[in-house]
């Protein structure tokens, strides 16, 4: 189980996970191996992996995309990210 | 000192041909021994003497790594590493579908053996500031047989278990105890480019060990004014002295007082390690 927070912010609010483009993926599967919090998850039918769990995903972490052969991995862009949490803290705050 | 070449074996994709090629090149060029990627995961011994006295270069063509990957099952002393496909992005070439290196692919291994100085010729890096001292007051977590350290004083952390050191309008950057014990022993770093403009949680750095690879994600925004080249020798300065002389980057600042919203202290950083350690015995 990964961390349930962020910053002191529900982990399920933060919009941070991979996103495989299936047209370049080619299941190589070396980002699962390389992933140590089960964020992918095989399957028997296609896609023959997904992201299964986009929350256990460590929030600003972009490793799993470097192992990618194809470059089929992408994730959202740091600064809005960044923007999104201190936001959501800021409204946490004033109630 | 001599240098011997770890490429990919390089058959089946366009940038794992022009691995070869590059080492090649530098055979020819430096007189480095290429070392065959095949013969040494069967019988590492054969290559024992090579790699003994001399740097190690591994060439990978593609992200998956294999040749650095070999080199660490091996737990041999990587000293550069260079990645085809990245350095492709970087040349803004786009290397065609073809195990024949063709002529951008050339160009590209031609622009990489510039990049890749002999051993003992790279230029110095910038100077950095000596202001920055070992610190001395730690408070600790003890989680099973395991006693994780943070200094008391002076250092601030992000969620991803890195620290900053902030004097004047420049901060020193590194990962945390917790990071290094996890890791076990760390065989490798590749440090961020100097003069890089980065955000808050970019990467400053990676590290590697036989276990595990970390990019190390700076707490603060800012300029990369000095990366710690001492690292790229002794990668096992992060084990001994993560907090001190294991430092990675040094980032002129660019807005502290907005980094430090998502910045904790030691007490603060010290439950998310209590919480970490818990989650990485399971």
């Amino acid at each position: 189980m990964a961390e349930d927070t962020f910053m002191s912010v529900k982990r399920d609010k933060i919009d941070w996970s991979p996103t495989i483009d299936y047209s370049k993926c080619d299941f190589c599967m070396e980002c699962d191996k390389f992933c140590p919090h089960q964020v992918f998850e095989r399957r028997d039918e296609d896609p023959k992996l997904v992201v299964a769990n986009p929350h256990n995903c460590v929030v600003f972490c972009r490793a799993c995309a470097k192992t990618c052969g194809p470059d089929a991995i992408s994730f959202p862009s740091k600064p809005e990210t960044i923007a999104k949490i201190k936001k959501i803290r800021e409204e946490e705050g004033e109630q | 000192m001599k240098r011997t070449v770890l490429p990919c074996n390089g058959l089946d994709k366009q940038h794992g041909v022009l691995a070869r090629e590059l080492a090649l090149s530098l055979a020819e060029a430096q007189g480095a021994e290429i070392i065959c990627p095949v013969l040494l995961n069967n019988s590492p011994a054969r290559y024992e003497k090579a790699l003994a006295g001399a740097t190690l270069l591994v060439i990978d063509g593609c992200p998956t790594r294999c040749a650095s990957k070999l080199a660490n099952k091996l737990a041999l002393k990587i000293d550069d590493k260079v990645l085809v496909s990245e350095q492709a992005k970087n040349a803004g070439l786009e290397v065609a579908e073809s195990l024949r290196p063709g002529s951008v692919g050339m160009q590209l291994v031609g622009i990489m053996a510039k990049g890749l100085a002999a051993p003992n010729e790279t230029p110095a890096e910038e100077t950095t500031s000596d202001d920055f001292e070992t610190p001395g007051d730690f408070i600790t977590v003890t989680y099973d047989k395991f006693i994780f350290k943070m200094p008391a004083e002076d250092y601030l952390f992000n969620e991803n278990d890195c620290w900053v050191r902030v004097i004047g309008s420049r901060a020193r950057v590194g990962v945390s105890d917790f990071v290094q014990q996890n890791m076990t022993d760390i065989t490798f770093f590749e440090p961020a480019q100097t003069g890089t403009e980065i955000e808050q949680f970019d990467e400053v750095g990676s590290l590697e060990s036989g276990k595990s690879m970390m990019d190390a994600l700076s707490p603060v925004s800012g300029r990369i004014v000095a990366v710690n080249t001492q690292l790229v020798d002794s990668p096992e300065l992060v084990n001994e002295d993560p907090y001190g002389k294991g430092w990675i980057a040094e980032i002129e600042l660019r807005d502290f007082d907005s980094d430090k919203e998502l910045l904790l202290d030691a007490k603060s950083y010290s439950k998310i390690v209590e919480k970490k350690a818990a989650e990485a015995q399971h």
